[in-house]
């Protein structure tokens, strides 16, 4: 009996079009105190080169990009992520990332999203579309309060292909028969390492790229 | 004992700890049971054919508890309500009331339809009885026909008002107390079940034992209950003013440990009843209670109680509260106390019970200012978004309250300055004429009836602005201790204790559920919206919904007949001039 496979998502871009930067400033601009949002939203305002420049690609843009939540209380942390995502994510899943979804689950693939997003923003999409899996960061907290710093590992814009054969290895996946789904040129460690790689309204790098490689690729 | 002029004496007497068991007059003291003797609690059994006399039931605990009551314990006997008419209404018309109307009722009126009313007059005896009054109103007589097959006596009523006149405190929670008492003397058993308050604990800071000290004062201050009592009656005469016989009572409180009249006289009451031979007391000392997680009925709250005014303010554009954000915030759901009083009373009728117990949340599931702030804002605003109220909609949506503590209440919110501003700003336009200070033709020009019309609109929104403010800081002044000065831990172990001798079957039902509470849900999803539905409007001065009228079977006269309360009266037995010539039984 052959391994069972796995359908890998990158939440941002394949099943999102709302970035890490803009969950984080959402949070940030609603901070209890009208000063304190200003505040926050300049440290979060700092991570936002390295979005813009494509470096966020790397840990430390992400980890950059959740200081600005440093001292928020779980509480409003956890609450602001289900208002976040009742506004924001749950009517706006892309129609050809659930649709991919769909596809999978009707494959019996196992269904795993990888987001550089934080738990408490992601978990409740993870939850909608039924995923197995949620691979995203989590903050810290101590006494209840963010630290502004993200648990080890730190999921960042670019996920390796060493992570997916751990992943495979640990749950008796076979990577080769397995799909994967990324959006942007970051995401081509993923898809490089998975038997059977997609690219979704793929950026200007990841087009390049799935046509050197003769990667299918959907367009929304 | 040698006492001082204030009725202080040198030394008390320690109650604590263990429950006295079996019956009055002495016979009961000193036998000691233990936790591990005591067995299991049935509660259903406990109840079963009991019949027990009940006050307060028309208050917002005790209606809870008596409807939890009948919907989950079919077998009791039954239940004599007391009752006080009220605004014109005798006290059957006024139990009537909430047969029919009250929310707290829902589960009962879903479960048995208009059958409840049969359900009622079968279970329920309304007595129209003064608390304040020796023996509730009662002659000694019918008194001791009354108590003659009471098992237990249940004592909600009381009032809770931080500072009320004194003299009504001392009715309601003390003679009010001392009377329901003297009612449970006359019963066999002697069993008497009082609702206190944890906030009897007073001046301290630190852990709140569940026991009783008689004549200690919070902060050690010994005293005779009896002569304390006499002294602040006697002390009360002759001062016409309430202010005065206000801050004589605070006088009173505060120099035993009392911050408040309701502490002070709910405190004394303890002391007094613990004090007696007569009765088997068992004290139940319930801390903020607030609305219903589940019973009868997910945020049913009702009047104002002690979180609404504080959320009213967080809801508004104050946005620093002054409260010590580690401070325990101690709120516990109305159906969790009213659970909770359903074991206490089934360990009192069962003679197994323990002298105190505290239902709080400050011990095994302790809730902070600072989270309550933090998540009202999240909470009022998303209430606020759904406003039809622009400003509610635009500005206060997006405003967030936060606890501050790190300079002088006066100074954070200035709000003597603000008063003083507003009250400047009335006077000036009160004063102000705008056509004698323009010239005509500019006062044409600007048209000043307008501006004019306009500027009297504002100067009646500052005198507005200067009497909420004057509201608020009276309300922090008397929630001040509560929220700045002290910070208790009310100990809840004799709670966890009877929950280990329920089946798991009763648990779920009566279990002693704090330690689950997740405040994060409870305080976002349920209390805030619950106070805005039941208890801001109130505050606001509006009113809150009743509900749809249960249907009366045929006629309530009918009813009451057949069950013997009153007697039959039939169109042919009432005389031409409507007075009732004859009575068939």
């Amino acid at each position: 009996m052959s391994n069972p496979t796995a359908a890998f998502f990158r939440v941002e871009g394949t099943l999102i079009e709302r970035s890490t930067l803009a969950a984080a400033a959402w949070l940030a601009s609603n901070a209890q105190g009208l000063g304190e949002r200003v505040a926050r939203l300049g440290n979060v305002a700092l991570a936002a080169p390295f979005s813009m420049l494509g470096l966020q690609s790397g840990a430390s843009g992400t980890r950059l990009t959740w200081m600005g939540v440093r001292g928020m209380s779980e509480d409003r942390l956890t609450l602001l992520g289900e208002e976040y995502f009742e506004k924001y994510l749950k009517d706006d899943v892309l129609d050809v990332g659930k649709e991919l979804v769909k596809q999978a689950r009707k494959q019996n693939r196992r269904i795993v999203l990888i987001s550089d997003n934080i738990e408490l923003i992601v978990g409740p999409l993870a939850e909608l579309l039924g995923a197995d899996d949620l691979i995203c960061n989590q903050l810290e907290m101590r006494k209840s309060k963010a630290t502004g710093r993200l648990e080890d590992p730190v999921i960042g814009g670019n996920i390796a292909g060493q992570w997916a054969r751990s992943f495979a290895s640990e749950h008796g996946i076979d990577l080769g028969a397995s799909w994967a789904y990324g959006a942007c040129g970051a995401d081509s460690l993923l898809l490089s390492a998975i038997g059977q790689p997609c690219a979704v309204n793929p950026d200007r790098t990841l087009r390049r790229l799935a046509k050197d490689h003769d990667w299918p690729v959907v367009e929304k | 004992m040698g006492t001082n002029g204030n009725g202080v004496k040198k030394n008390g007497m320690q109650k604590s700890g263990i429950r006295r068991n079996g019956a009055k007059n002495g016979a009961h003291a000193g036998i000691v049971v233990s936790a591990d003797e005591r067995g299991a609690l049935e509660i259903r059994d406990a109840y079963r054919g009991k019949h027990l006399l009940v006050t307060g039931v028309t208050g917002f605990l005790g209606k809870v508890w008596m409807t939890m009551l009948l919907d989950h314990v079919e077998d009791v006997g039954r239940l004599t309500v007391v009752v006080r008419g009220k605004k014109g209404e005798d006290a059957r018309a006024r139990f009537d009331w909430i047969v029919e109307s009250s929310p707290a009722l829902r589960p009962l009126r879903a479960k048995y339809g208009s059958e409840l009313w049969t359900i009622m007059a079968e279970k329920v005896d309304v007595l129209d009885a003064r608390l304040v009054e020796p023996l509730c109103g009662l002659d000694p007589d019918a008194a001791a026909e009354l108590m003659k097959d009471v098992d237990a006596v249940v004592h909600f009523a009381g009032l809770t008002d931080f500072e009320p006149d004194p003299r009504h405190a001392i009715d309601a929670n003390i003679h009010g107390a001392r009377h329901a008492a003297d009612l449970a003397a006359l019963s066999p058993s002697g069993r008497y079940v009082h609702v206190s308050t944890t906030f009897v604990a007073g001046l301290r800071n630190d852990e709140i034992p569940e026991s009783i000290e008689v004549g200690v004062g919070p902060t050690g201050v010994v005293f005779d209950p009896e002569e304390e009592l006499a002294a602040l009656e006697a002390g009360l005469v002759g001062l016409d003013k309430k202010s005065d016989r206000v801050d004589f009572a605070m006088a009173r409180g505060q120099a035993l440990g009392w911050p408040n009249i309701y502490t002070y006289t709910k405190g004394l009451s303890e002391h007094l009843l613990e004090g007696r031979e007569d009765v088997v007391t068992t004290t139940f000392r319930p801390a903020i209670v607030e609305c219903a997680q589940n019973y009868p009925f997910v945020g049913w709250n009702e009047g104002i109680n002690t979180s609404g005014p504080i959320i009213w303010l967080l809801g508004t554009s104050f946005q620093r509260f002054p409260a010590k954000a580690s401070n325990h915030f101690d709120i516990v759901p109305v159906d969790t106390v009213s659970r909770a009083m359903m074991v206490v009373v089934a360990a009192a009728l069962t003679d197994s019970a323990r002298p105190v117990y505290q239902c709080a949340s400050s011990h095994m599931n302790p809730f902070t200012y600072e989270r309550a702030v933090d998540m009202s804002g999240i909470a009022l605003r998303r209430i606020h978004r759904k406003s039809e109220d622009s400003w509610e909609r635009n500005v206060l949506a997006r405003l967030d309250s936060h606890c501050v503590e790190d300079v002088d209440r006066e100074q954070v919110l200035g709000f003597r300055r603000m008063r003083l501003v507003a009250r400047a700003t009335r006077s000036f336009l009160r004063e102000f004429d705008l056509s004698k200070n323009l010239s005509p033709k500019l006062y044409d020009r600007i048209d000043g009836e307008r501006v004019d019309a306009d500027l009297r609109s504002f100067s009646m929104k500052c005198r507005t602005a200067d009497r909420k403010l004057g509201q608020v800081d009276e309300m922090l002044r008397q929630y001040r201790p509560f929220i700045w000065d002290l910070n208790y831990t009310f100990l809840t172990d004799h709670l966890a204790e009877e929950d280990e001798r329920l089946s798991d079957e009763e648990r779920v039902l009566f279990g002693f559920d704090v330690p689950a509470i997740c405040w994060r849900h409870y305080w976002v999803n349920i209390q805030v919206p619950g106070l805005d539905l039941w208890s801001l409007p109130l505050l606001r001065g509006e009113k809150v919904p009743d509900d749809e009228p249960l249907p009366r079977p045929t006629s309530e006269p009918d009813l009451r007949q057949r069950t013997g309360e009153v007697p039959i009266v039939r169109p042919e037995d009432v005389g031409a001039d409507g007075e009732r010539v004859a009575v068939a039984g």
